[in-house]
């Protein structure tokens, strides 16, 4: 123990050393660190115009601390992960946490803007604390993934411990099973007054990418030959299917169980895609998606709550059903409409007149302020993640690393697509946190937590 | 037009609407920046891949299905080049680190449209399909080879 350890400070040491000759530094990182700095502080500079007298500037009026706090918090925290990732791992992509930083930067922003309007003066500052925790556990795991091996040895082990964090939800979510009540499976720990919320489905989603990459690295001999040979390994594909449809089953009904089908759907999404980056057959695509297909069918005749969401986007805009049940639908279109192309400005529209304007509706928030142009650069910068996400998977040489980014990438990209196309009436509307942007903790700590395995994966491989 | 006009943002060139378009720009500037890093790999990987003689053909994989007493992970995919050596030499295309592994042990080779194998005087012998060889020997695809206590399967 003790030798491992002088081992890891000589490593250490090593890599400050190379960092103070500016060899292997990560000057990219550093320097598109430079962009979201400068979008906080034009940002905080137009809130505080905004907020105060918009008549006159004078010295009255010149931008009050508390609307810098968040936005200088965030810029200490990018830079200290940075030196930390200098440290910790040198060679590792280095776009991966400037896009992270960019759109935390929005959320911190977008909070701290929204926070007075919905009645919560500290939301911005909540939400910088999230991200600094984020920021921490993504060093925290690229540190301790050094080795990737014991991910994979303990594959089951993740996979129980998420499906038993979300079974605890799922006690309180079966007392309220038949109301049409959106259900979030939210763990309270009781912490004085205050109290502290968390999401163990957020965590479930990183369990089950590690699960399925560790299972289908293993099998992917048998997954993709299974159709021509006969030998001593081609045995039913269902056989080897087995422990990952058992996993994939029980995820899925206990997310039924607790009512967060976005979730249901990003789940099965992320699976779809390693299994086909695992064995290169459409046609395992295509059954799972007529199985997938069947299931949502049977799913709307069962669930009163999914047969209303349905209802609530085709009929959100017809006065004659009843009254108000479209109305966070229509006034997040609204929101969008009447952002035009420039947007009405940060600070200047009232994106919060629909409901959840900090959560479920930030994209409408965003896209009210900074208008279709905003809403374009923001999808761009989800596909910029997913293209580097991808580009990772692409470079590894391992099949578990392979699958794993893939899985990861997966993660963002659907709950991108999914809420975005909730908000735009494209889909009907399920909770799904937009990645780095929507206020909530445990969504903006997992989703940290992936971008410190992606980091992890990018270093391993290259 | 005086100074409170174009904070307040009135007309068109106002203070806060400079701003609001800041906003929107910074945030495209940070999309083009990153497409241009990505750019530069993507260069940067095509000038290895471009060097001579260092152009790499791959003419099948080998598959790790038993990694013996190595660290070598299972299920790791190797390539085949149309001359691949095996053995504990770092210089080895497949780096056996094993002590019943000879520094140059076995050798596949691409001719005549198939892979051989041949051993290279080893200590402890190359097999295919558990037969040990003695001469060059062809595979096909799903063979098994084993290079001291390590198995590997012929895919393409």
């Amino acid at each position: 123990m003790a030798s491992r350890r002088t081992i890891d400070l000589g490593r250490a040491r090593r890599n400050f050393g190379a960092l103070m000759d500016g060899h292997r530094y990560r000057w990219t990182e550093l320097w598109l660190l430079l962009l979201p700095a400068a979008f906080m502080t034009i940002s905080v500079l137009e809130l505080s115009i905004v907020h105060t007298q918009p008549q006159i500037i004078n010295r009255q009026t010149l931008p009050p601390l508390e609307a810098f706090g968040p936005a200088l918090g965030l810029m200490a925290a990018l830079i200290v992960a940075h030196l930390a990732l200098n440290i910790f791992a040198p060679d590792a992509d280095q776009t991966l946490l400037p896009i992270a930083g960019t759109l935390a930067s929005i959320g911190v922003i977008m909070a701290t803007r929204l926070g007075p309007d919905v009645g919560q003066n500290d939301l911005g500052f909540k939400q910088l604390l999230f991200v600094v925790v984020g920021l921490v556990i993504c060093v925290v795991t690229v540190r301790l993934t050094r080795s990737l091996g014991w991910l994979r040895n303990y594959k089951y082990t993740w996979a129980v411990v998420g499906l038993g964090l979300v079974a605890v939800t799922l006690v309180s979510a079966i007392r309220s099973f038949n109301t049409n009540a959106p259900n979030r499976d939210v763990l309270s720990i009781g912490f004085g007054t205050g109290g502290l919320t968390f999401q163990p489905s957020e965590l479930l989603k990183i369990c089950l990418v590690i699960f399925f990459a560790g299972y289908l690295s293993e099998n992917q001999e048998m997954l993709a030959l299974a159709r021509f040979k006969v030998g001593p390994f081609a045995l039913p594909p269902l056989k080897h299917l087995g422990p990952l449809l058992v996993m994939l089953g029980v995820a899925l009904l206990m997310i039924i169980g607790v009512r967060e089908l976005g979730l249901a759907l990003l789940i099965f999404g992320l699976f779809l895609s390693m299994l086909y980056v695992a064995s290169n057959r459409p046609m395992y695509v295509v059954t799972s998606l007529i199985l997938f297909a069947i299931g949502a069918i049977a799913a709307f005749g069962i669930f009163s709550y999914a047969r209303a969401r349905l209802d609530i986007m085709g009929s959100a805009f017809d006065p004659a059903v009843e009254p108000n049940q479209g109305y966070q639908i229509v006034q997040g279109l609204i929101s969008f409409a009447s952002g035009g192309v420039f947007g009405s400005g940060l600070g200047l529209g009232s994106p919060t007149i629909t409901p959840a304007a900090t959560t479920d509706y930030i994209a409408a928030s965003f896209g009210e302020e900074f208008g279709f142009a905003g809403v374009l650069a923001l999808i761009g910068l989800f596909l910029l993640l997913v293209y580097r996400g991808l580009s990772i998977a692409a470079q590894a040489r391992d099949p578990f690393n392979k699958l794993m980014a893939v899985g990861l990438t997966a993660v963002f990209a659907l709950q991108t697509l999914v809420i975005l196309a909730g908000n735009l009436k494209v889909m009907p509307l399920t909770g799904v946190p937009l990645p780095f942007v929507a206020y909530g903790g445990s969504s903006v700590i997992a989703n940290f937590i992936i971008i410190g395995l992606l980091l992890r994966l990018s270093e391993s491989d290259t | 037009m005086n100074l409170s006009d174009l904070i307040n943002g009135g007309g068109p060139f106002g203070f806060l609407f400079i701003l609001r378009i800041a906003l929107v720009v910074i945030l495209y500037l940070v999309i083009l920046q990153i497409v241009g890093v990505a750019r530069r790999d993507l260069r940067r990987a095509a000038a290895v891949a471009q060097i001579p003689g260092q152009a790499r053909q791959v003419v099948g994989h080998l598959i790790v299905i038993d990694s013996g007493t190595t660290k070598i992970p299972l299920n790791s995919r190797m390539d085949i080049e149309p001359i691949t050596t095996i053995g504990r030499a770092p210089t080895s295309s497949v780096v056996i680190d094993s002590g019943v592994v000879s520094t140059d042990h076995a050798r596949i080779t691409y001719r005549n449209r198939s892979l051989w194998v041949e051993d290279l005087g080893s200590h402890n012998g190359t097999y295919i399909n558990g037969r040990k060889i003695t001469g060059p020997t062809a595979v096909k695809p799903d063979d098994i080879l084993q290079v001291g206590d390590v198995r590997f399967k012929f895919t393409v």
